[in-house]
């Protein structure tokens, strides 16, 4: 058990004696044996997602403890719905996380990455390497990558009016996921919403602008993007027109309803003359409020609270259609997708706070009595929502995902408009940049060099494996035919289309993207390299 | 156990349960633990030290190779050990690095005069030794250290930079030194250079992006806080806008909370609506005469203000924590203000821009160019949440070292170089003491040894071979000769490879180190209270003890 204290020492007379609290339950691992658990640990995730990297990668499915079921090909999504445990494992977890929440994209492919290089650390370490003269050369490995990237990458032009290469890397991106049936249209919507909100100039795009929202039913076809706000609600009385052209919105956040103090307060009433006024003074407050409404020249309201349905009915009189319970986030929406201002009482109502759309309209869905309301052709043209339809929940939830990779593939682009060719073309080419960089260094480092060498391989090899080629065989044909002839867009031929050039089939790799997984990948190889020693406490008692 | 009384009667001096042990035993075995401790640490010094991944109870996991923050998340009991650990945290509030290097001197010192003492030598001649020796140091390093010449303010940051890079070589962030350096230089020449008060550098995390993708921002920057419908309205880029902060809460709320309004008449009641509307307005037309345009409160604002102040073209935000408040406050001038009435221009705050900006996944309030204080924000970037909060503590230490080197200016070289002279300096002065103090000065040369001996043994190289080079260079007077990790030579001259530290780290270290073994030398009793009737759980810990554990580093209360 000794080896297993955190902490043992013994007095002269070989008493033990304690040091630490608690001593006795608190685990140690120490020098080798830890850094190798750890590289066990990460491979076993690594190992877990790689069969879903590529066009031909798989889904997992994966249960909730409260039964609720995802179906995924998402790197970040598979990852963080695990629960993983172990603490290494967990690294790994927040590395798929971080290229996700930066990228967005290549969620799967930095895992892979990372777990290969560990398993390249395992040789070297049983060799005696120092662990960290293997991260060291990782490290330098890694630049020499990096800037063959820059070397290697191209440079796509696009334009409001030619988005046709960013409609390509849509495409990649898409691949691999459950869409791929209705691959064009979804890659065409990605393009055009990123394209819609973007701001070329600044090269910026504010994903806020972008809504993404689902329902189910229908296909994944009926999927479509709306140039404007959706919102999952109808109008408050059954018999207000659906449709409402040049609308201009009253947007409230206070019911329709004669409005009461904060403050606690009591109403006796004590004559039946003083009822009525009361019931004069309600009624009153709701024609009041109906006329200002009415004054502004308002068509349609919309407000964040309920109300009864003696206003809903005067509402209806009045020709006045209402929208009722719409959330607060929404109602930022639609004040910013239509120009009008939120409004906090009728008191403050005036025209110029009036927001305008062009068309509001209610959809409604097959046979169901489901309804949505739709706010288009606003005054502020940057705002879009995707709507997904698909035949059930895990559908279109994985749509969405894949949706969202999209949409940051071609942001990606938008920001920095240099690519790498997919298909394991640019790890491939990195491979050999290195392999060669590794031969001209005298020290240690060379071996490490050339283990991130053969681990920049194993996305294609991933690559070819989940296309069901046989791995060795495609890669080192690849390989030899990039070297031989300089082509270093010559990457694994995952859909059987006979030409292993990707420059020729568009499979694009936005920079950025792959950059940042080389990075990702070293940094968090060389922080399990470096622990050396991991003390656990024992599990508090419950 | 109580000793020399009369057989009968038993006086019970002590409560029963009390565990007594002294003499020389109990010195002895005072030392061991303090040697398990430091061995534990050991392997964590030097450019090539490695990692501990410390995990807690309650199951969340640091890796680190700060000295301080190790020993404080050991938990270590053992009373005499957790001297150690006072001094670790004592070197890292007093001069913020070196807290390896301290507890592994303080436990190298015990380990020389073990044996003397296992031979009977008094503790207190070895402390009157230890004392000598350690004045003969300090006195040394004061002859030696090297004045940075502060004249070309060019060539001063470039030392800086130096010195930075030395103490970040031993950290995750590495591979990054001389992205990191510079940011932690800036920051520093941010400041105001009397005050240096390395408060005003505030440290964000954004989880996500690589390291590379750190900031630094000459400004306060705090993240977005809660908003409510309508703040997206609201402009998010300003230029020299007036900033109020604010102690108030911008709501339409009942004023207080248990009283009751009893109306007889209908017509009355609309004025008691009119009149808590009149409230909120009121505040809100105060603040708006103020001619802010930037509005921060500690307490929530409310979506009626939000969208009010929208309309106006002001940003608010609601709920900004108490620290951040603090930082702009401090920067921008002015102050926090718990009424609307009665805000003169003088309370007010000014500063170059304001802006919110989208950093990684967050959104950030910058508020840059600030008239008042000079102030900076790091925001840290990283793969994972550990990485940042390693990637934090490096800061740290490498900011208080550039703060040291800039308030003192006087460094000496690292890698073991001013152990090794300062040994050998030792060495030659206790050939003239006669009687045991000589041996206890050699002691203390021996194991001032120990810093380059660990460098060489965790970068693997041979550290008898390198040591023996090393006592050679400096016989022959070349006193700047130390560690070499990466050449294939094994030793070269620091100073000139610009491994530098500050002066005062070392003279600390050894200082603290020298008294904390003083301090367990002179103990050679341990009564120790029984323990109180909670058999299972051990020593309860006191509320608030784990977070005490995790914030690591002696800092107190973050302020930030």
């Amino acid at each position: 058990m000794a080896e297993h204290q955190a902490l043992y020492a013994t007095d002269e007379y070989g008493r033990p004696f304690i040091i630490l609290r608690e001593q006795g339950r608190k685990v140690r691992t120490h020098g080798v044996e830890a850094i190798k658990q750890h590289i066990l640990a990460a491979k076993a995730v690594a190992n877990i997602i790689r069969t879903s990297l590529g066009p031909r990668g798989l889904d997992k499915i994966l249960i909730s403890p409260d039964g609720e079921i995802t179906v995924t090909n998402d790197g970040a999504t598979i990852l963080s719905q695990m629960e993983v445990e172990h603490q290494i494992a967990r690294l790994l977890v927040q590395l798929s996380k971080s290229q996700d929440d930066e990228i967005g994209d290549g969620t799967t492919g930095v895992v892979v990455l990372a777990g290969a290089l560990l398993e390249q650390c395992e040789a070297l370490l049983d060799r005696g390497i120092h662990p960290i003269r293997i991260a060291d050369g990782f490290d330098r490995a890694c630049k020499v990558a990096i800037g063959h990237l820059d070397k290697i990458s191209d440079t796509i032009e696009f334009s409001a009016a030619d988005t046709g290469n960013l409609f390509k890397t849509a495409m990649t991106s898409l691949g691999s996921k459950i869409v791929s049936k209705e691959h064009e249209k979804f890659a065409r919507i990605a393009v055009e919403a990123v394209m819609t909100v973007a701001d070329l100039d600044r090269k910026d795009v504010s994903f806020d602008l972008i809504k993404v929202d689902g329902k189910v039913g229908g296909s994944l076809a009926d999927t479509a993007l709306i140039k404007g706000v959706l919102i999952d609600k109808d109008m408050s009385h059954p018999q207000m027109p659906h449709t409402v052209r040049d609308a201009r919105l009253a947007i409230l956040t206070c019911p329709f309803e004669p409005p009461r103090p904060k403050t606690k307060h009591k109403l006796d009433i004590t004559s039946a003359e003083e009822y009525r006024k009361l019931q004069q003074y309600e009624k009153e407050k709701f024609t009041d409020m109906i006329k200002r409404v009415k004054d502004t020249g308002a068509n349609l309201v919309i407000c964040q609270w309920g109300f009864d349905d003696e206003a809903n009915h005067l509402l209806m009189q009045n020709e006045l259609p209402a929208v009722r319970w719409v959330g607060g986030p929404e109602i930022e929406l639609i004040a910013i997708a239509t120009h009008g201002r939120i409004v906090p009482r009728f008191e403050d109502m005036t025209a110029a706070k009036l927001g305008k759309a062009g068309l509001v309209r209610e959809l409604t869905f097959g046979t169901t009595r489901d309804k949505m309301l739709v706010i288009e052709e606003c005054a502020n043209t940057k705002t879009v929502t995707v709507f997904v339809r698909g035949s059930n929940k895990m559908i279109v939830d994985e749509a969405k995902r894949a949706l969202h990779d999209s949409l940051c593939a071609v942001r990606n682009l938008i920001k920095d408009n240099r690519v790498v060719y997919g298909g394991g073309a640019a790890d491939i080419s990195s491979s050999i940049a290195v392999a060669k960089a590794a031969d001209e260094i005298p020290s240690i480092e060379q071996y490490a060099m050339r283990a991130f060498a053969s681990a920049l391989d194993s996305i294609p090899l991933a690559l070819a494996e989940n296309s069901g080629l046989s791995p060795i065989e495609t890669l080192t044909e690849v390989k030899s035919r990039q070297v031989n002839e300089g082509l270093s867009t010559l990457g694994i031929d995952c859909l059987g289309k006979g030409n292993p050039d990707m420059k020729e089939q568009f499979v694009y790799d936005p920079l950025i993207s792959k950059r940042q997984q080389y990075l990702l990948a070293t940094q968090l190889v060389r922080a399990v390299l470096k622990i050396d020693d991991v003390i656990i406490a024992g599990q508090a008692e419950d | 156990m109580q000793r020399g009384l009369p057989m009968q009667p038993t006086v019970v001096l002590l409560k029963e349960g009390t565990d007594t042990s002294q003499g020389k035993g109990q010195l002895l075995s005072n030392i061991s633990a303090c040697l398990a401790i430091s061995e534990t640490l050991a392997s964590t010094l030097g450019p090539r030290g490695m990692d501990k991944l410390i995990v807690n109870d309650r199951g969340e996991a640091q890796i680190t190779n700060d000295g301080a923050t190790i020993l404080k998340l050991l938990e270590i009991v053992h009373p005499a050990a957790r001297t150690l650990v006072d001094i670790a945290r004592a070197q890292d509030a007093e001069v913020g690095d070196g807290t390896t290097s301290v507890v592994l001197l303080a436990a190298q010192l015990l380990k020389e005069v073990r044996n003397y003492i296992e031979e009977g030598v008094s503790p207190h001649i070895i402390m009157k030794g230890f004392r000598q020796a350690a004045q003969l140091a300090v006195k040394r390093i004061e002859e030696i250290q090297v004045t940075i010449d502060k004249s070309d303010s060019e060539e001063f940051r470039a030392l800086l930079i130096k010195c930075a890079s030395t103490s970040m070589s031993s950290k995750l962030i590495h591979s990054e030194k001389p992205f990191f350096s510079n940011m932690v230089v800036d920051a520093i020449l941010c400041l105001d250079q009397d005050d240096l008060n390395e408060n005003l550098i505030g440290v964000k995390k954004v989880a996500g992006g690589g390291m590379q993708d750190s900031l630094l921002i000459r400004g306060v920057a705090f993240k977005k806080t809660f908003t409510y419908a309508g703040a997206e309205q609201q402009p998010k880029l300003f230029k020299d806008p007036l900033i109020l902060s604010l102690n108030v809460e911008l709501e339409l709320k009942a004023e207080k909370d248990n009283a009751e309004v009893r109306i007889d008449q209908v017509s009355d009641y609309q004025a008691i609506v009119d009149a808590e509307w009149e409230i909120i307005y009121r505040k809100l037309d105060a603040i708006e005469k103020t001619g802010a345009k930037v509005v921060l409160s500690k307490l929530p604002i409310g979506d009626l203000a939000t969208q009010w102040f929208a309309d106006r073209d002001i940003f608010c935000a609601g709920r900004v924590p108490a620290s951040d408040l603090q930082r702009v406050v401090q920067a921008v001038g002015g102050s926090i203000q718990s009424t609307c009435s009665d805000i003169r221009r003088e309370h007010l705050g000014t500063c170059g821009t304001f802006e919110e900006k989208q950093i990684g996944g967050e959104r950030y309030n910058l508020f840059e160019e600030c008239s008042k204080a000079k102030t900076c924000t790091l925001i840290l970037r990283g793969g994972a949440e550990q990485f940042i909060e390693e990637v934090e503590r490096s800061l740290h230490d490498a900011i208080m070292v550039v703060k040291r080197a800039v308030k003192n200016g006087e460094v000496v070289a690292g890698g073991g170089a001013v152990e090794m002279g300062l040994s050998a300096h030792i060495r030659k002065h206790a050939f003239s003491i006669p009687g045991k103090l000589q041996l206890v000065h050699m002691a203390f040369a021996k194991a001032l040894e120990i810093i380059p001996r660990q460098i060489c043994d965790n970068a693997g190289l041979d550290s008898t071979d390198i040591l023996n080079k090393l006592r050679m260079r400096h016989a022959n007077g070349h006193i700047w000769f130390g560690v070499d990790v990466d050449g294939p030579e094994g030793v070269r001259d620091n100073m000139e490879a610009f491994v530098w530290e500050p002066s005062l780290v070392k003279i600390n270290a050894i200082n603290s180190a020298t008294e904390a073994a003083s301090l367990i030398l002179s103990v050679d009793e341990t009564v120790r209270g029984p323990q109180s009737e909670n058999p299972a759980a051990g020593p309860s810990m006191p509320p608030g003890a784990a977070q005490r554990a995790l914030r690591g580093r002696g800092r107190g209360m973050p302020r930030r």
